[in-house]
């Protein structure tokens, strides 16, 4: 992705959440700016382009929803990550109505967050929709719904390939178990049992069983990764 | 006093008071009028006799002229049955000619017709001198004659009527005011004795219940209201206890085992893989625990009806088709056969993610309890009284005992606690059915474990967010369970 593109704006009340936010983001070679109040973070969200935002629920001076929602209002069309601590209810409703882009409850893993803004910064990066994905030697064709290993075509059932495009397109990214549930199931909620581990399981057999090397990674705790070998 | 300060304030009294006073009132009307009626028609009576005696008077005078009405008077002085009538006859200048009075009444004016006097002059000194009705005649030769009556019995009856119904007045005043008391007393006695167990449960606890009387009247139906809604209260600080007790000694286990390792850490020298494996270890914990307060924060969160307004019109059976699906891997890897009939469209209203999560544990379960005989069916259908889900398993089944409790949060049947999971995943279920108005029902599979979840019947056109909002609470779990 270009450097240019990889600049987050954090908009964290939490002295030391937003600590930790930064330097996490840091880490994985994000640019960042804090913003620690609602105000600021409008501010600064109207003022620069940034490929996504993190946008704490709970904020003083501007509400997290109002700030996306002033924001849509004027156009701006950046990706929002919202974090919240209130949870469930109705509140991942209200939040992505008011034009977020992702919802994630308090307490979260950092690399569950990091999963979700590198997912939405590639969604804001992406231009031009590719309708041929391939990765080493798996390609997967978005019109047709055809996966091919080395040429063979991979019988797959209609939620397996949803599942295996949604990895494709997030191709090199950790992506978690809830934003699979969320994705390719369209559910919002943790699940709580090993059930979506099975179910990746039983794709990644008809896509690495008797290839030369695997696509389909397990990341422990975290989720899964649909990558090449380097 | 002869009132308790809380009989003298309580409203009872008060209004039992309004009451007698109403009462008494319409007593006091009713008894004046019966009163002035009997008076009033008495005295017609007197006047008409006088009316009556002043004619044959008249005539004496007529035929006989002033000696023959001298005769007349003289003889009805002479006859005892006319002792309380006053004749007197005078000349134009009022001295006296004949009668029973020493003279012309010095008060009286002397106009013609009716008058009352209240005192003459009898010429006999009566023992007592009640007022005399009297009618005035002016003769024809000037003379003047003054008939009259005293009205002593008049009188005298008057007041005993006066003296009947002045002391029934009373007697139904005391009546009236007693049961006024006594009703009072009654309801505050009552009162009092739901005061005295809410005093006492402030002071020692839920244990308390309102005495019945067993009159089954509305003060025991109160009670027993009451009394029930302290079972239910009691019931459910019982089951947040439990909760509580659970809590902590689900997150005992998980925390020793963290501050062990952080003990480790702290004071062995490990290598950087041990390190990292010993933090690994300890975020798992910290996940494990995050996963059971937020698992329980969902069910809290649905159990206080938070959660309404992603209810929609969907079809059950496509969620079910979702959900075998997803399940479909970790059933043959388990070696477990899902047999699903779900046909037709079934709608219900309600919350897709909810339904789909609520269905996934009943299924889970199926799967992970289901036994030996690795079948477990799932039906959809639509029932006379609204949409069934059912999920069949041949496993071991609870045992009837045992399928109350297993709804609650954190119970674990003995077989399976030292199997993962938390134990909530039915009380989600039970959770999730109820802000669905939808009855769990726990039965035998001979063998094994039939759930079904019966829906309520969709009406047609109500289906709206507000409808929803109106539901009742009323949902029971007819046959709570796992």
């Amino acid at each position: 992705m270009a450097g240019y593109a990889r600049h987050v704006l954090v908009i964290e009340d939490d002295a030391e959440t937003a600590d930790q936010l930064v330097d996490c983001l840091k880490s994985s070679g994000y640019q960042v700016d804090l913003a620690v109040d609602g105000e600021e973070g409008l501010r600064l969200a109207l003022a620069a382009d940034y490929v996504v935002m993190t946008v704490d629920r709970m904020l003083p001076r501007v509400d997290g929803i109002e700030i996306i929602r002033r924001l849509r209002e004027q156009g701006i069309v950046t990706p929002a990550l919202i974090l919240s601590a209130l949870g469930e209810v109705d509140d991942r409703v209200r939040g992505l109505r008011a034009g977020g882009d992702d919802y994630l409850v308090k307490p979260f893993a950092f690399r569950e967050m990091l999963a979700r803004v590198d997912a939405l910064a590639r969604r804001s990066g992406t231009t031009v929709k590719e309708t041929i994905l391939r990765i080493g030697d798996l390609e997967i064709d978005l019109l047709t719904r055809i996966a091919r290993r080395r040429g063979r075509e991979i019988e797959l059932l209609p939620r397996e390939f949803r599942l295996l495009a949604y990895l494709a397109r997030n191709v090199g990214q950790v992506v978690s178990r809830t934003m699979l549930l969320q994705h390719v199931w369209d559910l919002h909620f943790d699940p709580t049992t090993n059930v979506i581990d099975v179910y990746v399981g039983r794709v990644r057999r008809k896509i690495d069983s008797g290839q030369d090397y695997p696509l389909i990674h397990t990341i422990r705790g975290i989720g899964f990764c649909l990558r090449a070998p380097e | 006093m002869l009132l308790s300060k809380t009989v003298r304030s309580s409203s009872t009294l008060k209004l039992a008071f309004v009451y007698v006073i109403a009462f008494c009132a319409a007593i006091f009307g009713l008894l004046g009028y019966v009163y002035w009626s009997t008076v009033t028609y008495l005295h017609k009576i007197s006047d008409r006799a006088i009316s009556i005696e002043s004619d044959l008077l008249t005539k004496a005078y007529e035929s006989g002229g002033r000696d023959g009405l001298v005769t007349f008077i003289n003889r009805r002085l002479a006859d005892a049955h006319f002792s309380e009538w006053a004749y007197l006859l005078v000349d134009h200048s009022f001295d006296y000619i004949a009668g029973n009075l020493k003279g012309w009444p010095a008060s009286f004016s002397g106009k013609e017709g009716w008058s009352t006097l209240a005192s003459v002059d009898w010429q006999s000194e009566p023992a007592r001198r009640p007022p005399v009705r009297v009618k005035h005649q002016l003769l024809a030769d000037g003379n003047r004659l003054l008939l009259g009556r005293d009205n002593e019995d008049l009188d005298r009856f008057s007041e005993s009527v006066t003296i009947g119904l002045a002391s029934a007045a009373v007697i139904f005043l005391i009546l009236a005011a007693a049961a006024g008391i006594s009703t009072s007393r009654r309801s505050v006695a009552r009162i009092e004795a739901i005061n005295a167990t809410s005093r006492e449960i402030m002071r020692s606890g839920l244990g308390e219940r309102i005495p019945l009387r067993g009159t089954g009247d509305e003060w025991d139906g109160l009670a027993k209201n009451l009394n029930s809604m302290l079972d239910r209260i009691e019931q459910l600080v019982e089951t947040n206890r439990q909760v509580s007790d659970n809590v902590a000694h689900d997150l005992r286990t998980p925390l020793t085992r963290m501050r062990g390792r952080l003990e480790k850490a702290c004071h062995q020298q490990l290598d950087l893989s041990h390190y990292r494996s010993l933090v690994n270890d300890t975020i798992g914990d910290l996940d494990e625990i995050l996963t059971t307060f937020s698992s329980l924060l969902r069910i809290s969160q649905i159990e206080a009806r938070d959660r309404t307004a992603a209810f929609r019109d969907i079809d059950l059976s496509e969620i079910v088709r979702e959900v075998v699906e997803l399940f479909e891997p970790t059933a043959e890897e388990r070696a477990v056969r899902l047999q699903l009939s779900a046909g037709r469209t079934v709608s219900v209203f309600g919350d897709r993610d909810l339904l789909f999560d609520a269905i996934s544990n009943l299924v889970d379960n199926a799967i992970k309890h289901g036994g030996d005989q690795r079948e477990v069916r799932i039906a959809v259908a639509q029932g006379a009284d609204g949409p069934i889900l059912s999920v069949n398993d041949r496993g071991p089944g609870i045992p009837i005992e045992e399928r109350n409790h297993v709804l609650r949060r954190f119970y674990r049947l003995e077989r399976s606690r030292n199997r993962p999971g938390n134990g909530l995943g039915l009380s989600l279920v039970a959770a999730v059915a109820n802000l669905h108005d939808t009855h769990i029902v726990m039965a035998d599979n001979f063998p094994g474990l039939k759930v079904e979840l019966h829906f309520p019947k969709l009406q047609p056109a109500v289906a709206s967010d507000f409808d929803h909002q109106e539901r009742s609470w009323a949902i029971g779990v007819s046959n709570p369970s796992r």
